[in-house]
């Protein structure tokens, strides 16, 4: 047997047992998500009549002619998006001092910023109220000095926000450390020696490297916060409302099921449109990295 | 600038950095402890407390008396027994069949890969309440309704995403060199994989783990809508206590007794994280 | 390592699947879902499990609370119905039965008409709304208010009362949103009766006609949006009952509506102030209305929880249903001990103005969150 022909015959060889290795997970997600999703998709693209089933896009045209659920799915992308922002502006800095520094504070800081894990949304969404509600905790400091009250963020748009990045932030952080991880300390002393500054490390060494691990880290965030249910509800405005509140409205109070599966189909249809721009940044990166 | 002026100026530039470094950690640190520590406090002080109306800096009246009823009540046991051991069992599960399945997506070339790959995306992407009632609907002709192992079923497949995307990429980030080396110094697959490969893939693997423990543990929807009326976790204990029994205070004693042992963990983990991470930084 | 990780989940795997699902669920348990908040919890562990357990030692209550949470659990009983599988379900102990849509229809529910129960006959007919419910106990929305910011003389008692101490007070007044709870909700249909000549036999459980009975909701609606400017925030709506005694508690606002039975818990357990003050409108009160207990036709033990609904009818219960928690008894005060009803019998109201559940729930939440919501916003 020549090499070439063992070679091909040990890539031949590989491919069952990599699919093994995937196998069982592959099957769970098949079997209790991809399939009841499939229900789903079909239940809102599907009418019953006499006749029996046929195809209709009623339930679609309704949701995008009805301007208070575009409104509502509007508030979830902007919310959305400012807290991806935000959670990037604020762990990108903690990261890159958690990675850098060999200061004894970097203990305290990283056990501070994972601490969230352990809050519940339910408790950190009362615990906000008492804080930053009206006459909550802050109000009580600043009156006791005699300044005046908080604008309070509770019951605006930004009660959400602010409970959402406080929520998410140890996830963010832990996979922006984890990506930070591919960049060497040996990398940016080079730089540094041939006279790169703070910015120009940033951008030209760390950020390359850490591009998808950034891409990684809002893709996770974004589609948890699409079905943030908790924190929108109790700390959010009644109108307009996130997506996950609104979608358990519509099942529990509207009584309406299949408009609420029309929501969690279109929200699906937008976070999958990020999932895609993940997934083919990473084959991009696969297929540089191969040849 | 010349070399010996370079090598003078060294030390002094270093002192400088190591200061400015640290002005940048002492900035963070403190922004940092009041937007997390703010909240994290007054559920501390709640706790307490038995009556803080405003204005008052201080509550009105503290006492012990929620922790005297948090302490004695049996749900609470039985809850605790009820999360730790579906986190464990799920966590460990999750380890066992998604870190093989890490390795074969990163390391491996099979039909469909990068499809199977982003099947985890749907874990995610698809809100979750309107999945979990079609699921029930599932489960109830299973059987799998009011039932400790329908819960982990489904608690396990919303762990698969991170469990099996947080470790792929550092597995495609292990020297490839390394390993080649080490086998064409007669290393066996199984040793290189051992002391090459899996040290520096620990750091992620010990976040994925991390991850999945602690959101399985303070999951509510599923344990909710599949292991109703016979699964009670702690965290649906705390939103009974804290939605219908009035006062705020029982789930701050609640939360306050699960941070000593979260604490434990995190510090425990964060020494491993830490290290790691640390240690490659000092170019160890 | 890879390989042996893989046959060991594959085992664990197929444990997991061939688990006896039916082992698990204890044959004698009866699981009733409870809706209400601790107080009612309370009362159920506390009185309704030792005297049904004492009448039928071989089964034992399961006491669920399944609060702002219960569809989940209706919807699982009504995918169960016409299979054999036990949805571990056997009473709801309050629950609209016309929920969801066509669940009568389908037979999901126990007709308690036809069921014999004993004490069925001492209902008080005032409380019957639907053959499918059986009421327990009564309560009813009142407002809350700050007696340090507005004297007891002062507290409106109308409908146009309220609505010119809340401009006269702008940002003192809030409610829940009408999905998140009853105080909130029994507020907005106050305003749908104010709209509609005060008069409730308008709203029946069977004369919701889309369109034409949308046209009665807007007009409390317009009430609505008209008083919106001068609520909290303006426009801010809390998320729940207990939200806005807490924003009662730390004097944010001086007046909220609240249920009557929760709110004198949270005096007695220190949440409000021993300064609160409680007032009824006299014109027509808010609406509250009478805990409907459902039982679905396909409960794993029918007949046991048949003899437990008969129990919580039992003049003992209904004595106690007043006594601890304040509430008015579903029973006839004729069936009750003499000096109880001397002493409470005045304190109910001839009847309780009532909303009916059902398809108005939905065009009222809806209608709600479409038109007086957005209408002024932060």
């Amino acid at each position: 047997m020549s090499r070439a022909e063992a070679t091909r015959q040990d890539t031949k060889g590989r491919r069952p047992i990599g699919l093994l290795l995937v196998a069982v997970p592959v099957f769970l997600v098949l079997s209790l998500i991809v399939w009841p999703v499939a229900l789903s998709v079909f239940d809102t693209l599907t009418v019953e009549t006499p006749s029996g089933v046929t195809l209709s896009l009623d339930a679609y045209r309704f949701f995008f002619s009805d301007s208070f659920s575009l409104r509502n799915l509007w508030m979830t992308v902007q919310v959305a998006a400012i807290c991806t922002a935000l959670l990037l502006a604020i762990s990108l800095p903690i990261a890159l001092y958690l990675r850098f520094s060999t200061s004894r504070l970097t203990g305290y800081i990283q056990a501070l910023a994972l601490f969230p894990l352990f809050v519940p949304s339910i408790l950190l969404a009362y615990a906000l109220i008492r804080t930053l509600g009206p006459n909550g905790t802050v109000d009580i400091l600043l009156s006791a000095v005699g300044l005046p009250k908080l604008a309070s963020p509770y019951l605006t748009i930004w009660g959400p926000i602010i409970g959402l990045v406080w929520d998410n932030l140890p996830l963010t952080l832990l996979i922006v450390l984890a990506g930070l991880g591919n960049v060497s300390r040996a990398s940016i002393d080079a730089a540094r020696d041939v006279g790169a500054n703070r910015v120009q490390l940033l951008r030209y060494i760390i950020l390359p490297r850490i591009r998808s691990t950034l891409l990684v880290a809002a893709s996770f965030v974004i589609l948890g916060l699409f079905s943030a249910f908790t924190l929108p509800y109790l700390l959010g405005p009644a109108v307009p409302e996130m997506m996950g509140p609104f979608m358990r409205r519509t099942i529990i109070d509207v009584d309406d099921p299949l408009q609420a599966r029309t929501q969690a189909v279109v929200t699906f249809l937008i976070c999958a449109a990020f999932a895609y721009f993940y997934v083919r940044s990473i084959a991009r990166t696969r297929r540089e990295q191969s040849s | 600038m010349s070399m010996p002026a370079l090598r003078r100026a060294g030390p002094a530039s270093l002192g400088l950095s190591r200061l400015r470094a640290n002005g940048a950690g002492i900035t963070i640190a403190a922004l940092l402890s009041l937007f997390i520590l703010t909240p994290l406090v007054n559920v501390a002080i709640w706790a307490f407390t038995e009556i803080w109306r405003y204005p008052a800096v201080i509550p009105q009246k503290f006492g012990f008396r929620f922790w005297g009823d948090v302490l004695s009540r049996g749900d609470v046991h039985l809850a605790m027994t009820t999360s730790l051991s579906l986190a464990a069992i799920v966590t460990a599960l999750s380890a066992l069949i998604c870190l093989p399945a890490s390795y074969a997506f990163a390391r491996m070339d099979f039909p469909g890969r990068n499809l199977f790959f982003m099947s985890f995306l749907t874990v995610y992407a698809f809100p979750k309440f309107g999945l979990y009632i079609t699921i029930a609907t599932i489960f109830l002709g299973l059987g799998l309704i009011g039932n400790f192992w329908g819960v982990v079923l489904i608690q396990l497949v919303s762990t698969l995403m991170f469990m099996v995307w947080i470790p792929v990429s550092a597995f495609q980030n292990v020297d490839r060199r390394q390993e080649e080396a080490a086998r064409d110094a007669g290393a066996s697959p199984l040793r290189v994989f051992w002391s090459i490969t899996l040290p520096q893939v620990l750091p992620a693997i010990s976040a994925a783990v991390l991850l999945t423990f602690v959101n399985t543990f303070y999951e509510t929807e599923v344990a909710w809508l599949i292991g109703a009326p016979e699964v009670r976790t702690v965290p649906l204990l705390m939103v009974r206590f804290i939605n219908s029994e009035l006062v705020v205070q029982y789930g701050a004693v609640l939360s306050l007794l699960l941070w000593v042992p979260s604490f434990v963990l995190l510090m425990l983990v964060r020494r491993f994280l830490g290290a790691q991470a640390l240690g490659r930084a000092l170019g160890a | 390592m890879n390989r042996r990780n893989l046959f060991r989940s594959t085992i664990a795997a197929a444990a997991l699947l061939a688990m006896p699902a039916a082992a698990m669920a204890d044959v004698n348990r009866i699981d009733v879902y409870i809706t209400g908040d601790s107080n009612i919890i309370n009362f159920w562990n506390n009185i309704i499990k030792p005297a049904y357990e004492k009448a039928n030692p071989q089964y034992t209550l399961n006491v669920v609370s399944a609060r702002n949470n219960i569809a989940p659990i209706v919807d699982r009983a009504l995918a169960a119905l016409g299979s054999d599988v036990d949805p571990q379900v056997d009473i709801f102990d309050e629950n609209d039965p016309n929920l969801p849509k066509g669940a009568i229809e389908k037979g999901l529910w126990v007709d308690f008409t036809k069921a014999g129960l004993a004490n069925y006959g001492k209902l008080n007919p005032v409380t019957l709304e639907t053959d499918y419910g059986l009421p327990y106990r009564g309560t009813q929305v009142v407002l809350a208010y700050d007696t340090t910011k507005l004297k007891p003389e002062d507290a409106p008692k109308t409908w146009a009362e309220l609505v010119a101490w809340m401009k006269a007070n702008p940002g003192q007044f809030t409610h829940n949103r009408p999905d998140t709870g009853g105080s909130g909700g029994n507020f907005v249909r106050r305003a749908i009766h104010e709209a509609n000549g005060r008069d409730p036999s308008l709203f029946r459980i069977d004369n919701y006609v889309a369109g034409e009975s949308d046209e009665r909701l807007a007009k409390g609606f317009e009430l609505l949006k008209e008083i919106a400017p001068y609520t909290y925030g303006p426009g801010s709506y809390s998320g729940d009952n207990m939200q806005s005694i807490q924003l009662l508690a730390q004097g944010v606002v001086t007046m909220v509506p609240v249920w009557s039975d929760m709110a004198l818990d949270a005096v007695n357990k220190g949440v409000l102030p021993e300064t609160t003050g409680f007032t009824q409108l006299t014109d027509l009160a808010f609406a509250g209305g009478f805990a409907d207990m459902t039982v679905p036709t396909n409960a794993g033990n029918l007949e046991a929880t048949m003899k437990l609904a008969d129990i919580v009818l039992s003049p003992e219960v209904q004595t106690k249903v007043v006594t601890e928690i304040g509430a008015f008894p579903a029973i006839s005060w004729e069936h009750l001990p003499q000096d109880l009803a001397a002493k409470y019998a005045a304190m109910q109201p001839a009847s309780i103005p009532t909303f009916p559940g059902g398809p108005w729930v939905s065009a009222i939440s809806d209608g709600w969150f479409r038109t007086v919501a957005p209408h002024v916003t932060r």
